[in-house]
C-alpha cells in the first residue's frame, strides 16, 4: 500500500536518514525501534511531508513520484489519506474534544456538522471519552488528550496512521490507557506505523519490526524474529540494553 | 473647604465631554487594530521591505513622547491640507487630527502586542492541522487566529488604558473632551482642584468601565483555558472499590 525507497534527510552537514525503504501493507502495524538519535521520529515527520525530505521515492494511492518533487495537490492527498498522533498531543486548545475531532471532517472533508458530529461521537466513543466530548484539553489528562489525539486521527479514515512516541509524554500511570486503545486498533485491523520505546508493547501487538540505528535500517522483520533472533549484533545489544529493565 | 456645587457645576458641564473622549478611544482603537494586525503579520513573515518599514515605525513612534506628535501633526497636518484643498482645511474639525495621532500611536504599541501573541499559539497545533487535512489559511483562521487574540486581551486592555489617559492631551488640538472642558471651566471659576479632581473621577470611571469590558471579553473568549476542578476519576477510585473489594471477599469466601 505505502512503499518508501531511499528516503533522504539532511539538516545542515548532518545527514540523519540515509536512505531509508519502507513497506506498508495493509493491516500492517510496523513498529520502529531504536537508540535515541537513530532517525525514527525525522523518518515518521518526513513520511508525512511534515518536513520535505531531500529525496526518495514514494508509492502511495495513486501517488507515484520523488518526494522532493511533490506537488500541492499530491501533498494535499497524502495528508488526507494518512493520520498522525503527536508525541505532545497537540490537540487545538480553543476546541473542546468533540470539535477537535469534528475540526478535520469540516474542513478537509467537507462534511455537514450533524454528519460530522456523528463520526466524531463515533470516535470519540472508540477511544472510551465520549463522556469527556465537552471537555478542553487543559481539563483532560495527558493520558485523555493523547486519546483524543488518537480519536481525530481515526475519526478521517485514514489508511494509514503515524504514531510519533505516543506515550513518551505521559506520566506512567497513564500510558496503559493509550496503549490499551493502540491495541484494540490493531485488533481491529488499523494500518499503523508506530515509534515507540515501550518494547513489550512492540513486540505484542507488531507484525513487523524495524530496527534503526544513525538513520539506517539495521535489521527488520516480524516481531518474532527481530525479538527472539536478531540477526545483527547491534540489535542484540540493544535488546539486551533495553529489555532488561522488564 | 471644597466647593461641592461647583463641583456639580462642571460634572455636568464636563459629561458633555464623555461622548468625545470615548470617540476618540473607540475611533482609533477601530482605524488601529487592523492596520497594526497586517503590521504585525508583515514582522512575522519577514516580508521584504514591510519587515523593515514596520520595524522602523514602531521604532519611532514609540522612541518620541506622544506630545511632540501631536504637535508635530497639528502643525503640519492642516496647512499641508491647506496646499490641496484651499483655506477650508482649517475648518476641517480638529478631531480628526487627534484620530491620526491617536491611532498612529496604537499602531506602534499593538503590532508588537499582535506580534507576540501570535507567537504564542506553538507550532504543534499548526502541524496537527495540517495532518488533519487543512489548508494553512484554515488553520490560521480557525486555530491560530482565536487563541493568539485571547492571549492578546490583557495587553489589548492596557493599550485602551493608556489611550484613554493619553486622549486628554486632545486639549492641545483644541478639542473638546472633557479634559478641555474642565479647565475651561476651571479658569472660568478660579477653582482649579475642584474641576480636577471631578475630571480625575471621570476618567477613573471611564477606565474602570473600559477594564471590566474586557475583563469579561477576556474570561468569555478564553473560557477553554479554564481548568475546570479536575475529575480524579481514575486511581483513586479504582483503588476505593479495589480495597472494599478485599474487605468483602473473606466474607464471601
Amino acid at each position: 500500500m505505502l512503499k518508501i525507497r531511499g528516503l533522504k534527510k539532511s539538516y545542515a552537514e548532518n545527514e540523519i536518514l540515509k536512505g531509508i525503504d519502507l513497506d506498508v501493507k495493509k493491516g500492517d502495524v510496523i513498529t520502529i525501534i531504536g537508540p535515541s538519535g537513530a532517525g525514527k521520529t525525522t523518518l515518521l515527520r518526513n513520511i508525512t511531508t511534515l518536513e520535505s525530505a531531500d529525496s526518495g521515492k514514494i508509492e502511495f494511492e495513486n501517488i507515484q513520484g520523488d518526494y522532493s518533487a511533490l506537488t500541492r495537490q499530491e501533498t494535499k492527498k497524502l495528508r488526507q489519506s494518512i493520520g498522525f498522533v503527536f508525541q505532545n498531543y497537540n490537540l487545538f486548545n480553543n476546541k473542546t474534544a468533540l470539535q477537535n475531532v469534528m475540526e478535520g471532517l469540516l474542513t478537509a472533508k467537507r462534511m455537514p456538522k450533524q454528519e460530522a458530529r456523528t463520526e466524531a461521537l463515533k470516535a470519540l466513543e472508540r477511544v472510551g471519552l465520549l463522556e469527556y466530548k465537552d471537555q478542553y484539553p487543559v481539563q483532560l489528562s495527558g493520558g485523555q488528550q493523547q486519546r483524543v489525539g488518537i480519536a481525530r486521527a481515526i475519526a478521517l479514515k485514514p489508511k494509514v496512521i503515524f504514531f510519533d512516541e505516543p506515550t513518551s509524554a505521559l506520566d506512567p500511570e497513564l500510558v496503559g490507557e493509550v496503549l490499551q486503545v493502540m491495541r484494540s486498533l490493531a485488533h481491529e485491523g488499523t494500518t499503523m506505523v508506530i515509534v515507540t520505546h515501550q518494547m513489550r508493547f512492540a513486540q505484542e501487538i507488531s507484525n513487523k519490526i524495524v530496527f534503526m540505528v544513525a538513520g539506517r535500517v539495521v535489521e527488520s522483520g516480524t516481531a518474532q524474529a527481530v525479538f527472539e533472533n536478531p540477526r545483527a549484533e547491534r540489535t542484540r545489544q540493544f535488546l539486551a540494553e533495553t529489555l532488561v529493565q522488564y | 473647604m471644597l466647593n461641592t456645587d461647583f463641583m456639580l457645576q462642571v460634572a455636568k458641564a464636563t459629561i458633555k465631554g464623555v461622548p468625545v473622549t470615548l470617540e476618540i478611544v473607540i475611533v482609533s482603537l477601530i482605524l488601529a487594530l487592523p492596520i497594526s494586525f497586517v503590521f504585525a503579520l508583515l514582522r512575522l513573515y519577514s516580508v521584504k521591505g514591510g519587515n523593515q518599514f514596520v520595524k522602523l515605525y514602531v521604532s519611532f513612534i514609540r522612541g518620541t513622547p506622544i506630545i511632540a506628535q501631536i504637535l508635530i501633526v497639528y502643525s503640519a497636518f492642516p496647512s499641508l491640507l491647506a496646499s490641496f484643498i484651499g483655506k477650508s482645511a482649517f475648518a476641517i474639525d480638529p478631531i480628526n487630527y487627534a484620530y491620526i495621532v491617536f491611532t498612529i500611536n496604537a499602531v506602534a504599541s499593538l503590532t508588537e502586542v499582535f506580534r507576540s501573541a501570535l507567537q504564542t499559539v506553538d507550532r504543534g497545533q499548526y502541524e496537527a492541522g495540517t495532518m488533519v487535512g487543512m489548508t494553512s489559511s484554515q488553520i490560521f483562521r480557525r486555530i491560530i487566529l482565536p487563541q493568539a487574540l485571547v492571549s492578546a486581551l490583557p495587553n489589548l486592555t492596557n493599550i485602551t488604558l493608556g489611550l484613554v489617559k493619553n486622549s486628554a492631551l486632545a486639549f492641545i488640538m483644541s478639542v473638546k473632551d472633557i479634559t478641555a472642558i474642565a479647565k475651561t471651566e476651571a479658569a472660568f471659576n478660579y477653582s482649579f482642584l475642584e474641576a480636577y479632581l471631578v475630571l480625575w473621577v471621570y476618567y477613573l470611571i471611564i477606565s474602570y468601565a473600559a477594564e471590566l469590558i474586557f475583563k469579561s471579553l477576556e474570561l468569555y473568549f478564553g473560557r477553554y483555558r479554564k481548568q475546570v476542578k479536575k475529575r480524579h476519576y481514575s486511581n483513586k477510585e479504582q483503588l476505593i472499590s479495589v480495597t472494599t473489594d478485599k474487605r468483602r471477599s473473606p466474607a464471601q469466601g
